[in-house]
């Protein structure tokens, strides 16, 4: 009896040989940039610039040009820090986890989604600091030896549990990312025939040759790596919504808050990853390595997550009402019913209801369809973080101190460079570095068996 | 014999050597190689100094020499050449003067560092007067850069001699023409400024005509016809079981600002008898929002109502009644008489207004109380209000009629505050010869000929006789920071009197007040009392013209009520940015007058408010028009409000004032005719497509069904249980119910040095405002203008919530089975029947010693004091705002710009004569660092620290806050709940004390009592 075991779909397609796989990467590094690339990069950096403007003109003047008052202290600032720290999420999630696990189908997007981790950690780490009322000490919140007497940070803070949160993340990221693209900046070098770019390649690439020893140091390393920073995936989210959950406001008091921005994170990370790795893939023609596959798996996380983050709404509802607690049930009632019950309901609508369309195998392979839920989850999840942090402090205990928010020009100013620069960063990296980890991907060309049949 | 000496350099000049003269004669022993050295091109291209290391140097020393060459900041310190005697840099000096403006009295001790009067408190040996939000507000008035620097000519700056030359030769040219000399000023209550006045009358045959520009003439010409003397006597507020006031704010602006300490006597209900307030009023004062029970009345219909009340009461005296319609709100009216009957003797019934009739028919129903005597005293008369609106009348007619020859305005501003301003302004063209003593170049003094700027008060010697027995003085506590001279001295001056007032006055002092007292023991104490009592006249008056006057309903026509508010009254302080910005008490509004309207008669016009997406309140615009004259004013929907009355604030709208009060408003007084302040027929069109932008401090008006912010319960309650209303809270854990404070992480702090705490009696508090201006003063806490405050961006460390009573709450949301959105979404409504109350709650900083700020500071900027407050190190701070966000009682303030030296903030702190006020024991704070309530740190160590120098404890009482220093109804207690002997310590062992959101356990060092109403339910 002959019985022949299904072959495994290819994780790449189209036949590319090894050979193909380096001239595919390096295209983009080595060729010219082509008109879109290059309006991308000047609207971009346009956005960039306005909102340098702005963050200076806050500095220069006092946060005072923002919307905020007494009673909202934080609004638009830290909604685009917890924004932008969520779309970071991906990419560790991506390249430790399921490296870990061993999902090979990560490698044709890992790079991607850890640069614009690294990216979105930057832009997100912009506001911390610029939301301080006198940034030019922003390092006074690092445990510093000072000479200021015994002043110390306090340990209690969770805001100072962020810094730590955030840098470590970042660290790790960075060297995570940077550590896997040696042997890919070692190719270009390779390849490159002007001298200046051989150097800055050859720098880049720390003398990677290849050697077996140079392989089997790089997988320890990966190994050693991803398991640092698993913990971190959860770690980050999980201090950034302590910066809520430990306090004392209705709304934000609520212990099912780490768990919940884990997964909001994720789930923005995926609909970012999904956003540009869409532009991406048919820009730098990789829709060979980039394939309906990956955008469907990425579809189902958004899907899972997406349905996480429902279920943790829900709860909270039904834990506010439960309690008995009068602040907290008002609390979550005005932000169905209150004033800015429209941004509630634009968040329920892009989170909770938007990504169940995933169910169906139709739209989620459909890349039009996906680009389309990708955006509506970005908006959505940042209208999340915006309703927790304003419809919470805009009428807490106290009426005779409520109060409402509304933006200045400022305000989003600074969120549409965060945007520009966010996209400066990406678009030269398109540019400038191996878009897909094209030394690990080798390993996977031969995973299906489809080859050997023909 | 005289010797020659020489003296010689060395041996060799000694000697003579000829070489060595030689030498001496050069400055260099050799000659230098220079040319040698110049001419040797190789040398030269050699040397190290090349041209290029030449330029660099230049470029160096010119950059260095221009760097060098730029501004330094400059700080003024300028040292004392000669210290005075009583001045020790840091330590405060207190003088005793007293305050009075023409409507309050106060005898004051002022604070004075370096020179500089910086606060003001009540002087404890003058029982008589209070102080207010204005009075604590006026040393800032000191410091107003809008003050004349030097006398005016002509609107030009002259010198003092030669005003004073053509001003007693246009007297003298008046006294020859036979014309009038007029001296128009408002009341004067001081003695020997009086005496001045009659010298200078004498002198120059001159008239001197006194108004009020809150005039209670009508009140005197009714005590005239009732008592035979035109006079106020004082009110007893303390006696008084029951107070009954038709529309009189007697905690606001009626009469006099020390009726609110009386009168919180009686509200504590601790005390044998509480009393019992009724208020009958169309607008919502503070007094209304403090009354147990109170009525909307349409203002025409006090009237009948007051007739009403004598009728009910006449009845029960066996007295005959009079005819009058049946009033609308009898049912009210009799169970006030009721209890007014019971209280005999010991009641009281006042009312407001300027008309005669109202007051004729009160001081009837004194009468048949039996009050004058008991709590209505005429043997201590007050002297504060003796103006004449007939006079002003005639005055004005005898200008126009050319009869005037020379007016001097002292302490008026009649083109500003008289109704017919502006015809005295055109009439005061006929008058050869006009004068101001106005310190600015207001409405009036701008159409005057002469300003000869009088002393701010805090410059000033003068007295006061502001009550029967009561004698007070005023004395500089500096030097006049301008060329001013004091009115006194003017008039002196131009009488040929000198202008020695100082002397004058000691000299008047010690003839006729002082007997055998000695003038520095007057001086030191302020304030000097005799036992003189006044004859007490009969009552013998009659009511029959005053009922038939009365007696009818006016009809249907709108009402329009003028009335003053705690922070601007009259106008005369409204360039003070501390009173523009202090919120007023009923519509936390800053900045403004508006028309108030009740919410069901501008249902009817469609007028609305609303707030806009920053939560700062838009309201409608209406052209209001009374007697032919229109304002174009904007409308605030005002819960409480008489259906058909309109309130409407006078004191806004000033020219002329300075930067801060100009433009403000609008002038109501232009309505004021014959000092009327109740008037009718008023119509109102809305301005399509204006709206008008309020800035107010608090957006949102009710306690949302939270009943446990302002705990309440009545007096029969009270009395059976006297934790009533004040229930422990518990909360549900797996041991059980527990008191929140046992359901804790927190590890207590030891309490063993001082424990400070402040109690608020909420049933004291009148929601005045005084302690914010006090808070002001002492912490430099800055003023932000209208736009930020629409911002929602006070900076007021301590605020006074007002709620309304809701018609939706949680029992009737229960028994009706509304729903949640619903019962949420009624509740924000304020109550729209007649029973709406009002509760007032000081917050400040709770210095919870379970603080929520201080545990989420990442740099941990406020920190927890070893004596129970929660500090701030404004150095530390970097502005994360997190502590602001974590604050349940949102009393923390951030500094979203400069408030100090920026043009943007253009009202004290920007400018070198405003800042003189800053008190420098406190920090200005800069931009992007929080700030709160320090509960007064540095007065505390101030305290500490002379307790140590003297070797001994801090005394029970000796440590206040400047808010419980200025309180004046003893509202806030302050003190360490160590010491078992302080006040504070029994407060918080009250049945009455709670902590505001106990639930949180955030164990705060601030308590509050519960309030108490002595009403029946």
């Amino acid at each position: 009896m002959h019985y022949e075991s299904p072959i495994r779909e290819p994780l790449i397609l189209e036949d590319k040989t090894l050979h193909d796989i380096t001239e595919d990467v390096a295209r983009p590094i080595e060729g010219k940039a082509n008109k879109y690339w290059w309006a991308l990069f000047i609207a971009a950096l346009l956005a960039f610039m306005w909102g340098a403007g702005c963050l200076a003109y806050t500095a220069g003047t006092g946060i005072g040009v923002w919307g905020l008052n007494k009673t909202v202290g934080w609004a638009w600032d830290i909604t685009n820090f917890v924004w932008w720290v969520g779309i970071g999420h991906a990419g560790t999630l991506i390249s430790a986890v399921l490296l870990l696990f061993r999902q090979k189908w990560r490698l044709s997007i890992n790079r991607s989604a850890e640069a614009m981790t690294i990216f979105a950690v930057i832009q997100a780490g912009l506001f911390p600091i610029f939301h301080m009322g006198r940034p030019w000490l922003a390092y006074w919140v690092l445990p510093l030896p000072n000479n200021f007497g015994s002043l110390w940070v306090n340990f209690n803070s969770p805001l100072l549990w962020d810094v730590f949160a955030i840098s470590t993340y970042l660290t790790v990221s960075l060297v995570f990312w940077y550590m896997g693209l040696i042997p890919d900046f070692a190719m270009i070098r390779d390849r490159a025939v002007k001298p200046t770019v051989k150097k800055i390649y050859a720098i880049l690439s720390f003398g990677w040759s290849g050697k077996a020893k140079h392989w089997q140091r790089f997988e320890e390393l990966s190994l050693v790596l991803a398991g640092l920073a698993t913990p971190l995936v959860l770690s980050v989210h999980t201090i950034v919504s302590m910066d809520f959950a430990t306090s004392v406001i209705p709304g934000w008091h609520t212990t099912i808050f780490p768990p919940y921005f884990v997964a909001g994170a994720i789930f923005s990370g995926f609909a970012m990853v999904q956003t540009l790795l869409l532009v991406m893939r048919k820009v730098v023609n990789m829709e060979a390595y980039i394939t309906i596959k990956h955008i469907e798996y990425m579809n189902i996380v958004i899907m899972v997550t997406g349905s996480i983050v429902g279920v943790a709404y829900i709860t909270e509802l039904f834990i506010a009402w439960y309690s008995g607690v009068e602040f907290e049930q008002y609390a979550f009632l005005n932000r169905a019913t209150g004033p800015y019950w429209w941004a509630y309901w634009s968040m329920m609508t892009c989170n909770v209801f938007s990504p169940q369309f995933m169910w169906f195998k139709k739209l989620r392979t459909s890349i039009a369809f996906t680009f389309f839920i990708s955006i509506i989850v970005n908006i959505g999840m940042w209208f999340e973080r915006f309703v927790i942090i304003v419809t919470s402090l805009h009428r807490d205990y106290l009426p005779s101190s409520w109060s409402m928010f509304s933006p200045t020009f400022v305000d989003i100013g600074i969120f549409i460079g965060t945007i520009g620069f966010f996209f400066v960063l990406f678009l030269l990296y398109a540019r400038t570095f191996p878009v897909i980890a094209q030394a690990e991907l080798k390993t996977i060309v031969k995973s299906s068996g489809s080859q050997n049949k023909k | 014999m005289a010797t020659k000496k020489t003296y010689f350099q060395g041996l060799g000049e000694l000697a003579n050597n000829p070489e060595l003269e030689k030498f001496q004669e050069k400055e260099f022993a050799e000659k230098l190689p220079t040319e040698a050295f110049l001419s040797d091109n190789d040398k030269l291209s050699e040397s190290s100094t090349s041209r290029r290391d030449f330029l660099k140097f230049l470029g160096f020393s010119t950059a260095a020499a221009s760097l060098a060459a730029c501004e330094a900041p400059i700080q003024k310190v300028i040292p004392y050449v000669v210290k005075p005697e009583e001045t020790v840099a840091g330590v405060a000096n207190w003088y005793a003067s007293s305050f009075y403006d023409g409507n309050d009295f106060a005898s004051l001790l002022i604070k004075n560092r370096e020179g500089r009067p910086i606060f003001l408190k009540t002087n404890d040996l003058c029982d008589k007067g209070g102080i207010n939000a204005r009075i604590q507000a006026s040393v800032l008035n000191l410091y107003d850069s809008a003050r004349l620097k030097n006398p005016l000519a002509n609107g030009e700056e002259a010198s003092w001699s030669s005003v004073d030359q053509s001003i007693i030769s246009g007297l003298e040219a008046a006294k020859t023409s036979g014309k009038q000399v007029v001296l128009l000023s408002s009341s004067i209550i001081s003695p020997a400024t009086k005496a001045v006045i009659d010298r200078f009358a004498t002198k120059h045959n001159a008239k001197h005509v006194t108004y009020d520009a809150l005039s209670v003439s009508a009140m005197l010409e009714a005590n005239s016809d009732s008592f035979g003397v035109r006079t106020l006597p004082t009110y007893h507020f303390n006696k008084a079981d029951v107070v009954v006031s038709f529309a009189a704010d007697f905690l606001g602006d009626w009469l006099d600002a020390g009726h609110g300490k009386d009168y919180a006597s009686k509200r504590n209900p601790s005390v044998a008898t509480m009393s019992r307030h009724y208020q009958f009023e169309s607008n919502l004062s503070i007094t209304g929002a403090n009354a147990d029970y109170r009525t909307p009345v349409k203002a025409s219909e006090i009237g009948v109502g007051l007739v009403n009340l004598y009728n009910f009461l006449a009845q029960k005296a066996g007295v005959s009644s009079v005819k009058v319609a049946k009033s609308g709100f009898s049912t009210q009216l009799q169970k006030a008489a009721n209890d007014l009957w019971k209280a005999k003797g010991k009641s009281l019934v006042v009312a407001g207004g300027n008309n005669k009739d109202i007051h004729i028919v009160v001081n009837a129903i004194n009468d048949l109380l039996s009050n004058h005597g008991a709590t209505i005293d005429f043997s201590i008369q007050s002297k504060l209000k003796t103006g004449n609106d007939s006079d002003v009348t005639e005055l004005i007619n005898d200008m126009n009629s050319g009869k005037v020859g020379a007016v001097i305005a002292y302490n008026v501003n009649p083109v500003y505050n008289l109704a017919r301003g502006a015809e005295f302004a055109s009439a005061l063209k006929k008058v050869e010869l006009s004068v101001s003593f106005s310190d600015k170049n207001d409405e009036t003094a701008s159409v005057m000929n002469f300003v000869c700027p009088d002393h701010n008060y805090l410059e000033s010697w003068s007295d006061a006789h502001p009550y029967t027995g009561v004698y007070a003085l005023v004395q500089p506590t500096i030097n006049p920071l301008f060329n001013t001279r004091q009115a006194q001295a003017s008039l002196m001056s131009w009488t040929g009197l000198g202008a020695d007032f100082y002397t004058y006055l000691k000299s008047y002092w010690t003839k006729n007040i002082l007997g055998s007292t000695s003038w520095s023991s007057a001086l030191h104490d302020g304030v000097f009392k005799t036992s003189t009592t006044e004859k007490t006249p009969a009552y013998q008056g009659s009511i029959d013209s005053a009922v038939s006057a009365l007696s009818s309903l006016s009809g249907d026509s709108i009402d329009l009520i003028l009335y003053t508010k705690t922070g601007i009254g009259s106008g005369e302080f409204a360039n003070n940015p501390w009173l523009q910005e202090l919120p007023d008490p009923i519509t936390k509004n800053t900045w403004d007058n508006y028309l108030t309207v009740s919410p069901r008669f501008a249902k009817e016009l469609g007028l609305t408010n609303e707030n806009v997406s920053n939560g700062a309140l838009d309201g409608d615009v209406v052209d209001l028009t009374v007697n032919g004259l229109t304002l174009r004013v904007p409308v605030l929907v005002q819960p409480g409000q008489a259906y058909k009355t309109l309130g409407l604030a006078v004191g806004y709208g000033r020219i002329g004032s300075g930067k801060a009060g100009d433009g403000v408003g609008v002038n109501a007084f232009v309505f004021a005719d014959n000092f009327s302040t109740n008037l009718s027929g008023a119509t109102l069109t809305k301005v399509e497509g204006e709206v008008h932008g309020f800035a107010s401090t608090q957006l949102h008006h009710t306690m949302m069904g939270r009943d446990r912010i302002v705990k309440e319960t009545t007096l029969d309650a009270f009395k059976k249980d006297p934790t009533s209303g004040n229930e422990q809270m518990l909360l549900a854990t797996h041991k059980g119910p527990q008191a929140p404070e046992k359901v804790t992480l927190w590890e207590e702090h030891d309490r063993d040095v001082h424990w400070w705490n402040l109690s608020i009696d909420l049933n004291s508090c009148t929601g005045c405002g005084s302690c914010v201006i006090a808070c002001h003063a002492e912490n430099n806490v800055p003023v932000v203008g209208k736009e930020e405050i629409r911002r929602s961006r006070d900076m007021h460390w301590l605020r006074i919530d007002r709620y309304y009573s809701s018609d939706m709450t949680q029992e009737k949301a229960d028994a009706e089975g509304v729903s949640a959105i619903d019962k949420f979404l009624e509740m924000e409504v304020a109550s729209q029947a007649e029973t709406l109350e009002v509760v007032f709650q000081p917050v400040m900083c709770q210095h919870c010693n379970h603080a929520p700020c201080e545990t989420v500071c990442p740099v941990a900027a406020t920190t927890h004091s070893r004596e129970g407050l929660n500090h701030m190190a404004y150095n530390r701070c970097v502005g994360t705002r997190y502590c602001a966000n974590n604050c349940p009682y949102k009393v923390r303030r951030f500094n979203w710009f400069n408030y100090s030296d920026n043009e943007q903030f253009d009202f004290y702190m920007n400018d070198d004569l405003g800042k003189m006020v800053l008190n420098p024991d406190v920090t200005v704070r800069s931009r992007g660092v929080m700030e709160k309530c320090s509960m007064c740190i540095q007065m505390l160590q101030k305290v500490k620290l002379d307790a140590k120098k003297d070797g001994r404890k801090v005394r029970t009482g000796e440590a206040q806050t400047a808010c419980s220093i200025a309180c004046d109804t003893g509202a806030l207690t302050f003190g360490d709940v160590l010491d078992e002997k302080s006040d504070v310590f029994t407060e918080s062992k009250s049945p009455r004390a709670y902590h505001l959101l106990e639930e949180l356990n955030t164990a705060p060092s601030v308590w509050y009592q519960t309030k108490v109403r002595n009403k029946e339910i």
